[in-house]
């Protein structure tokens, strides 16, 4: 027992090591039940005042080209009120709405921090739950994707953008509906993958690919990018090609988070299906 | 030693500032990402005990990574840097005693010394943190350039940082 002791005492610095290094790896690796944590809630508090007070500087450098996207925005809104249009026949414009319903509500929020530089990036905002943000809401600039809530705090989130390991979308081609996924390898952070296009498929350069709706997580129908090149693989059964995102990842600085109204629904309903399938 | 100490501290809250408020903003192409933070490591005293130096290290990387969201990525680069450290000193040691209080640095131990040092430990440091980051071996050799290259950037800062601080260090 002495000798047990004193053989303790004498390697402390490598089970102080080795410890020190499970605890790392073990956080690294269930990131994702960690970022739920209360203590992620906590920090996310801290580093979000610090990333919040740097950002409220560095907005300014990023005005005038905010100033831009506004003004078309802008543009954009006006033509679709409703005296832009002619009204042909007063009656037939009336009707009583209740095909529609209201499913998506959107958060502006501000970028107080992102990266494009790593393999895995993350983008923090400055909204949280007690403004409604919750964990696994899309987020998008306009009608373009950029990534999905992770984690939350009481006035932050921090969001998975696109540009990372995880992120895995499914989207669709315009012009003839075909479902691909879209990941991204690392590197250039303007161009990502589009994985496993079956052959039969015809892909042009420049072909428009959109959200396909099929995930809880963004809506049919937003801007993913555009097919950069392709390679038509000899022995494989798929076919390859890169795509040029519409989101410009480096100058985000609004963005808006998408609160789906109609997510409670969808997860009862999948947890039934899930539950009679058993 | 309390001097040491608050001198430690600043330069710990002043690295992890710098790094997450300017050189984490810096592109320099998809490659290139400097970890500037870990000149914090190698500055620590010659005379710190080892359990120090790792509780540090450890401090130092979980507090990077609550600011990018990778919980546990740069703390174990740093531990693991860290525990290497004392074995790089001892291999290198010049015969000479280090003065306790000391931090290593380039005017005392010399060009020679200080670039083996500071290289071999940014290198452990970046091959840790890249390949873990990726944790596949699809893209080996891309990583392999991105360590190569960040790690050249790393240096070059800390060797900039060392000439800046030359005139004012009394030995």
């Amino acid at each position: 027992m002495r000798y047990l002791l004193y053989f303790l005492r004498k390697r402390y610095v490598y089970f102080l090591f080795l410890a020190l290094e499970v605890l790392s790896l073990v956080l690294f690796f269930n990131y994702n039940d960690y970022q739920n944590s209360a203590l992620a809630y906590l920090s996310n508090g801290i580093t979000g005042s610090v990333l919040n007070l740097s950002s409220d500087i560095s907005e300014y450098f990023s005005l005038k080209r905010v100033n831009h996207i506004l003004a078309e925005d802008n543009a954009k809104l006006h033509s679709n009120r409703s005296e832009a249009f002619y009204k042909a026949d007063t009656e037939s414009f009336y009707h009583k709405d209740t095909l529609y319903k209201l499913e998506y509500r959107y958060i502006s929020a501000k970028v107080i921090n992102n990266s494009t530089n790593r393999r895995n990036n993350f983008l923090m905002l400055n909204k949280g739950q007690n403004q409604g943000v919750e964990n696994h809401m899309g987020v998008i600039m306009g009608n373009r994707i950029v990534g999905q809530v992770v984690s939350i705090s009481a006035h932050f989130c921090w969001v998975m953008s696109l540009l990372n390991k995880d992120s895995k979308i499914s989207g669709k081609f315009k012009n003839n509906n075909q479902l691909v996924n879209i990941e991204w390898n690392g590197g250039n952070y303007q161009l990502g993958e589009v994985k496993e296009i079956p052959k039969h498929v015809v892909i042009n350069i420049g072909d428009t690919i959109i959200t396909s709706g099929n995930s809880d997580i963004f809506p049919e129908g937003l801007l993913i990018g555009t097919i950069d090149h392709f390679t038509i693989a000899q022995e494989e059964n798929f076919n390859y090609a890169t795509i040029r995102f519409s989101t410009d990842f480096n100058s985000l600085s609004f963005v808006e988070v998408l609160i789906d109204l109609m997510r409670q629904e969808k997860d009862n309903l999948k947890k039934s299906f899930k539950s009679s399938n058993r | 030693m309390t001097t040491i100490f608050l001198k430690n501290i600043g330069r710990f809250i002043f690295l992890i500032l710098f790094q997450v408020l300017i050189l984490n903003n810096i592109q320099l192409s998809g490659y290139i990402n400097p970890y500037f933070y870990i000149y914090f490591i190698l500055l620590l005293p010659f005379g710190i005990p080892r359990w120090l130096l790792l509780l540090s290290a450890f401090l130092l990387g979980i507090s990077l990574d609550a600011f990018t969201n990778t919980y546990g990525l740069n703390a174990s680069a740093c531990v693991l840097m860290a525990f290497v450290r004392p074995f790089v000193i001892s291999s290198i040691s010049t015969g000479t005693e280090f003065m306790t209080g000391h931090s290593p640095s380039l005017k005392n131990q010399g060009l020679k010394w200080f670039a083996y040092y500071s290289v071999i430990l940014v290198l452990v440091h970046h091959f840790t943190l890249f390949y873990l980051e990726i944790f596949r071996f699809k893209e080996f050799f891309e990583t392999f350039l991105r360590v190569l290259l960040s790690s050249l950037f790393t240096l070059l800062l800390v060797f900039i940082a060392e000439y800046l601080s030359y005139p004012t260090k009394k030995s």
